[in-house]
């Protein structure tokens, strides 16, 4: 390897090809935009991953939506505010097929209450949005009162979505996953056609205000998400990544490079960056850099040989 | 002092992380905290806008803390933050010394807008609303806009004597029909008049007309001052704030309800919302 070559970064994450591993988790990044005023971001990121989208709009939960909770964790319960597929594309559709046009690939997020639902935004967004790479189905949003987790809740539930949606795209379809029997519910994905997996979505978690007696959130349960949450998302990912062949993409507290080379060994190809893009807008970036500085450190010439390396 | 033109007229300059370093942090009042700063922010940022600042040494707290300012001078580079000391963050933001350096993000959200009438106008801070309004009067002072202030405190140890005084000397009292006033209340009367600033407001807009008002305070007093300028059809924008997540649109966290449905972000489309818009 001469000196500057460096080492290949790029993975295929089941068929969405990017150019680092370097992704970034649903309703954490805007639909990048905000982010542009940080870094480059189409010339600099694997993918991005937009907002969760439902066929129409969603207003989502009412104030408060956030709470700090003090153990490197925040709750949050926005609840998939969104304006709809064709709202989505008008305001967006032209920044992201931009996206596309620098090498960064662009995962629309599809959002639903229930399998009508579902199909009907998956519809929309293979009509209206040919500037996506592929898509993911969010089965797992713990925010909402009906659909979203509860949609993912068994390996029967979540198949069933994805016996929904699998006929209507040929593009790539990843199922973004909840934290629980991760293992189980894959296989399940896999069976019915999921190209890629990404976990996790938030743990559901709860916040008291001992004062009031009232949750410091709008709703009485939220998702727990942040740098508190990595080690339960690297050994989610370890134990979905030998129960399935289709590629996964990490998710879950990561901060820097070092977190995203764990989930890297414990079987990911891709990982999506979260909590970290609000507090430093510029992480995602960082963790590009540090990713490759690793890659290197271990003597690789390609990343995709540190996919799963993890020796136990 | 001096704003910068070009920041005065609005022009939204892009949200950026630029270092800070602090200079001076003091005690200013029972429980508020003064701190200046150099930083790049301070020729980007205009009357209203705010930072997101993150408090160096502590891993357990994530979030950065949302900040208004009440002086930003571009030749200097310097700003001035002044908060109250009401959890950890601001705890520990009280604990930098100087020297100490850290990043903050911003300039962030749309600030104050000049008045679109002709007309006096009126500003009404509560608490530690008061620096965004210090930044206001200093704009209105510097298009010559008249205009009349009321600030209002829990007690006397809680108003911030060199803010007070920084208003007088924006409103000087000319001595004629329409000097401008500086009016001071608290809630115990240790200070100025005794109750609150909605009580002064009422007692103020039956002598005087105004066109615009411009509040930053605690949520129910500013619902008051709203409701009062409703009801004598006087403009008014409110600085809202809310938990924040990033603070430039990323999250959907600081959501605001509107009356015409749905919701607005505080952190981008706001803090600075035209009052009757928004759900009290
Ligand atoms: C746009 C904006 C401008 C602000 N400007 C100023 C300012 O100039 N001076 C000032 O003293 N404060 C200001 N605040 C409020 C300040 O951000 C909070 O007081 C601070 O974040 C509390 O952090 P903490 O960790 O010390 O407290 P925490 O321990 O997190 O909370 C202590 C208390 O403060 C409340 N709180 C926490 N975060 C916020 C928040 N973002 N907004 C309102 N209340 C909050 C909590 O509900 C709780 O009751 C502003 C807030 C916003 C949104
Ligand atoms: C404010 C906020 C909004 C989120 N919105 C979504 C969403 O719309 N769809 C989704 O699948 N996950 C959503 N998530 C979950 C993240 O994508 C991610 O799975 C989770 O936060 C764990 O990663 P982290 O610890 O790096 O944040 C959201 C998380 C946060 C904090
Ligand atoms: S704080 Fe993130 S959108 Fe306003």
């Amino acid at each position: 390897m001469s000196k500057d070559a460096g080492p290949r970064m790029a993975v295929n994450l089941g068929g969405i090809t990017m150019r680092n591993p370097v992704n970034t988790a649903s309703g954490t990044f805007g639909n990048g935009e905000q982010f542009e005023g940080f870094y480059d971001v189409g010339s600099t990121l694997g993918a991005i991953t937009c907002k969760g989208v439902s066929a129409i709009p969603w207003e989502g939960n009412p104030a408060p939506r956030l709470a700090e909770l003090g153990g490197a964790a925040i709750l949050n319960s926005v609840g998939l505010q969104n304006p709809g597929v064709a709202g989505f594309v008008g305001r967006y559709g032209e920044y992201l097929q931009g996206l596309r046009r620098k090498g960064c690939a662009v995962i629309c997020q599809v959002a639903g209450h229930s399998l009508e639902e579902y199909a009907r935004a998956m519809e929309l967004f293979e009509e209206l949005a040919p500037f996506a790479s592929g898509f993911e189905i969010n089965i797992s949003c713990p925010n909402i009162a009906a659909g979203g987790a509860a949609m993912g809740a068994t390996p029967a539930a979540a198949a069933e979505v994805m016996r929904t949606v699998r006929p209507l795209t040929t593009r790539p379809i990843v199922v973004k996953m909840a934290p629980h029997d991760v293992a189980e519910i894959g296989r399940a994905l896999e069976a019915e056609g999921a190209d890629a997996l990404s976990l996790i979505n938030t743990i559901p978690g709860m916040s008291i205000d001992v004062r009031t007696r009232r949750s410091r959130v709008c709703r009485p349960t939220a998702g727990v998400s942040g740098p508190a949450i990595h080690a339960i998302a690297v050994r989610m990912v370890w134990e979905c990544a030998r129960a399935v062949k289709v590629p996964i993409c990490g998710i879950g507290g990561i901060t820097c490079g070092e977190d995203a080379a764990e989930m890297i060994l414990a079987g990911a190809t891709a990982i999506s960056v979260g909590t970290a893009n609000l507090v430093d807008p510029a992480c995602a970036a960082r963790v590009v850099e540090e990713l490759e500085q690793w890659a290197c450190d271990q003597g690789v010439t390609d990343i995709n040989e540190l996919i799963g390396a993890f020796e136990c | 002092m001096t704003i910068q033109p070009d920041s005065l007229a609005g022009t939204a300059s892009a949200t950026g992380v630029h270092g800070f370093e602090v200079f001076s942090n003091e005690a200013v009042a029972d429980g508020v905290w003064r701190m200046r700063c150099h930083t790049p922010v301070a020729s980007l940022i205009a009357p209203g806008q705010f930072v997101n600042v993150a408090v160096p040494g502590d891993s357990a707290h994530i979030l950065r803390i949302p900040l208004s300012f009440s002086v930003a001078q571009a030749t200097s580079q310097t700003l001035e933050l002044v908060y109250a000391v009401v959890g950890e963050g601001t705890r520990r933001l009280s604990c930098m010394r100087v020297g100490d350096t850290s990043t903050m993000v911003g300039p962030c959200g749309n600030g104050w807008a000049l008045p679109t009438h002709e007309g006096r106008a009126l500003l009404v801070a509560g608490g530690v609303g008061l620096p965004p309004i210090v930044a206001c009067a200093r704009m209105l002072a510097e298009a010559s806009v008249g205009f009349d202030v009321i600030v209002g405190a829990q007690t006397s140890a809680k108003h911030v004597e060199y803010l007070l005084d920084e208003l007088r000397r924006l409103a000087p009292d000319e001595g004629c029909d329409c000097a401008r006033k500086v009016l001071v209340c608290t809630d115990d009367g240790t200070l100025g008049t005794r109750g609150f600033t909605t009580d002064v407001m009422a007692d103020l807009i039956a002598d005087r007309p105004y066109a615009q008002a411009y509040t930053c305070g605690p949520t129910p007093m500013m619902a008051g001052v709203a409701r009062l300028c409703a009801k004598r059809d006087i403009a008014c924008q409110a600085s809202l704030e809310r938990m924040m997540g990033c603070g430039f649109g990323a999250c959907s966290c600081c959501n605001v309800a509107l009356v015409a449905g749905g919701y607005a972000l505080c952190c981008k489309d706001g803090p600075v919302f035209d009052a009757r818009e928004v759900v009290w």
